[in-house]
């Protein structure tokens, strides 16, 4: 069950980077042109580095469920099988470790109860908590910039979803790596 | 502690980011200053607020586009038309080729990947022996992430805060004297074993294989003019280059279908993401390396060895080809640039643009030294050839590379005269 659902997750996470993809490119090309007829948009840099860390995360977390990274298999793949599904297991252990991690991370940092303490008044928040999430600004975009900062929670829930499908598969998939 | 831990996890086949982020996380619990998670988060995200990333998925984007394109044929043929008549032609057709695809990929594997595919089997039908014939090609793979663009001094670039187009504009001239190197090895190879005769192209047939060629040179053309004109950015030439790369392999040789489009952008973003993950990674382990003092104490050990900046490379040299052996080129330039480049700029002087070309090409020879070469491996089953064979006929070219390596450490002139 959970394995279908991450992987329907994952499915769904990369189509969506391959969509922010697309728009880095055509956000580049963009200013390439406006900027040769002279009339350059200020805000379409940062708009397209924010799409490109979108991308990123989004990629990383399908990665969990793929298994598309780079890693040292020098040793594991000299290791006899039952020991090589104890490591594969061992690092999908660490794996879920990190995604929690990352999941306390962002509620730190979000503090969401702390927020509804103060009944979502971002001004009375930040005097309590000298937490300053919600007032900072993006340069250009004119948004709060916690909107883009949202994508780590995404990546964190993504993250412990796969990682927790991973370890609770009978077998471990074969998640060779190839960069 | 915190390096055998580090240790352990890269052994058990984690993967490098996560490698990069736990032990950050770990290295924090130990110090007690936990109030560093409250902003672990943001560190992570910050690492990728950088203009000149931008270019890592665009360059990967292009590569798809000319692999489905229909380019690499042409270029190969275009080739032909320069050096397809002497006594071993398709060996240096395949390191022109090799140079062409470099000016435009910015991957050493992939390259490999595609040009293994396209020139062994075709050496070898030709009578080249298949072990020289797979060699010459994984060789010649090394020369894309010297001559720009090249991922690797991207990548270098941001981790260094150097500007990216200087960096593409140092690898330029290594990238010829490593070509030229392989070419003399080439030569001498030749007189050794004896190669089959080559043929010319006639005169009509070359006009034609030039000009069908000719779309596919707009592409180094736009990347590297752009770039030494001041015109555009490296990501903006990225950009531009997948953009003619799309619309030569759909109008003008009409190989390349726009319903194939996402999925190549599909491929583009995982592989982009897998590696700029690293980089956020990179950013947050960054902590680590400087609440731990690394290089200070890195640089305390090694400046009692030496201060000669020469001495000093030729002790890095050493120490990247075991790293490279072990991890890949560009996980490996994640990892140790943060470390080494401080002691480089601030206890011996190197430039900054040296030392990258240095350990760039120095670590992407890993990529075709066992136990761990992706490369080798790659160029093996693309060509069919077993790796044993292959290192058998590609130890010239590895120690040409060597020698390269010594030249442009002891000699900084060739890293930085056009910057």
């Amino acid at each position: 069950m959970i394995g279908r659902i991450s992987a329907r997750w994952a499915q769904a996470e990369l189509t969506l980077a391959a969509a922010l993809a697309v728009s880095v490119t055509g956000l580049i090309l963009l200013n390439v042109i406006t900027r040769s007829v002279g009339a350059a948009l200020f805000w379409v840099d940062e708009l397209a580095i924010y799409a490109m860390a979108w991308m990123t995360f989004l990629g990383a977390s399908a990665a969990l469920h793929y298994g598309h990274a780079v890693a040292v298999t020098i040793l594991t793949d000299a290791l006899p099988s039952p020991l090589q599904r104890i490591a594969a297991r061992a690092v999908d252990l660490i794996a879920l470790g990190f995604a929690l991690f990352m999941l306390w991370f962002c509620w730190r940092w979000f503090a969401p109860l702390d927020l509804a303490r103060h009944g979502f008044d971002t001004k009375a928040f930040q005097g309590a908590t000298f937490n300053f999430i919600y007032a900072e600004p993006t340069t250009t975009l004119g948004i709060r910039k916690f909107w883009v900062w949202l994508v780590m929670w995404a990546f964190a829930l993504g993250a412990t979803l796969h990682s927790l499908a991973n370890l609770l598969e009978p077998t471990p998939r074969d998640r060779t790596t190839q960069p | 502690m915190t390096p055998l831990i580090f240790a352990f996890k890269l052994l058990i086949a984690v993967p490098v980011a996560l490698v990069l982020a736990l032990t950050a996380i770990w290295y924090i619990w130990e110090s007690g200053n936990t109030v560093l998670y409250d902003s672990y988060a943001q560190k992570m995200f910050s690492g990728l607020e950088n203009y000149g990333l931008l270019a890592i998925p665009l360059f990967m984007l292009t590569g798809e586009m000319m692999n489905e394109g229909g380019m690499t044929r042409r270029l190969i043929n275009a080739a032909r038309v320069f050096v397809g008549g002497f006594r071993g032609g398709l060996a240096y057709i395949n390191l022109l080729a090799n140079m062409f695809m470099a000016a435009i990929i910015g991957s050493a594997t992939a390259q490999i990947a595609v040009m293994a595919r396209a020139m062994t089997p075709e050496m070898e039908k030709e009578g080249y022996d298949t072990g020289f014939a797979a060699a010459t090609t994984a060789a010649g793979g090394l020369l894309a992430p010297v001559i720009p663009p090249s991922m690797m001094f991207v990548i270098y670039g941001v981790l260094a805060q150097i500007p990216i187009g200087e960096m593409f504009l140092a690898g330029i001239l290594p990238g010829l004297l490593l070509a030229a190197a392989f070419a003399g090895v080439i030569v001498a190879v030749g007189i050794v074993q004896g190669f089959p005769k080559g043929e010319w192209f006639t005169g009509p047939q070359a006009l034609s294989a030039l000009l069908w060629c000719l779309p596919a040179a707009l592409i180094p053309l736009a990347i590297i003019g752009g770039i030494l004109f001041g015109i555009a950015t490296p990501t903006e030439s990225a950009a531009i280059a997948s953009l003619i790369a799309f619309l030569i392999g759909w109008l003008v040789y009409g190989e390349l279908k726009p319903a194939a489009l996402f999925e190549m952008f599909r491929r583009t973003a995982v592989n982009a993401s897998m590696i700029i993950f690293m980089i956020a990674a990179a950013n947050v382990f960054g902590w680590v390396i400087i609440y731990e003092a690394l290089p200070q104490k890195l640089a305390a050990l090694i400046t009692s060895i030496t201060s000669d900046p020469f001495l000093f490379l030729l002790i890095v040299n050493v120490i990247l080809l075991f790293v490279g052996m072990l991890i890949d080129g560009i996980a490996a330039v994640i990892l140790i640039a943060p470390i080494l480049l401080p002691i480089a700029m601030n206890d011996y002087d190197i430039s900054p643009y040296q030392f990258g070309v240095v350990m760039c090409l120095n670590l992407v020879l890993g990529l075709l030294t066992p136990p761990v070469g992706v490369g080798l491996y790659i160029a093996s089953s693309m060509s069919g050839v077993s790796p044993g064979r292959i290192l058998k006929s590609l130890w010239p070219f590895l120690l040409a590379v060597a020698v390269i390596l010594v030249l442009l450490s002891r000699y900084p002139w060739f890293s930085t005269a056009f910057v």
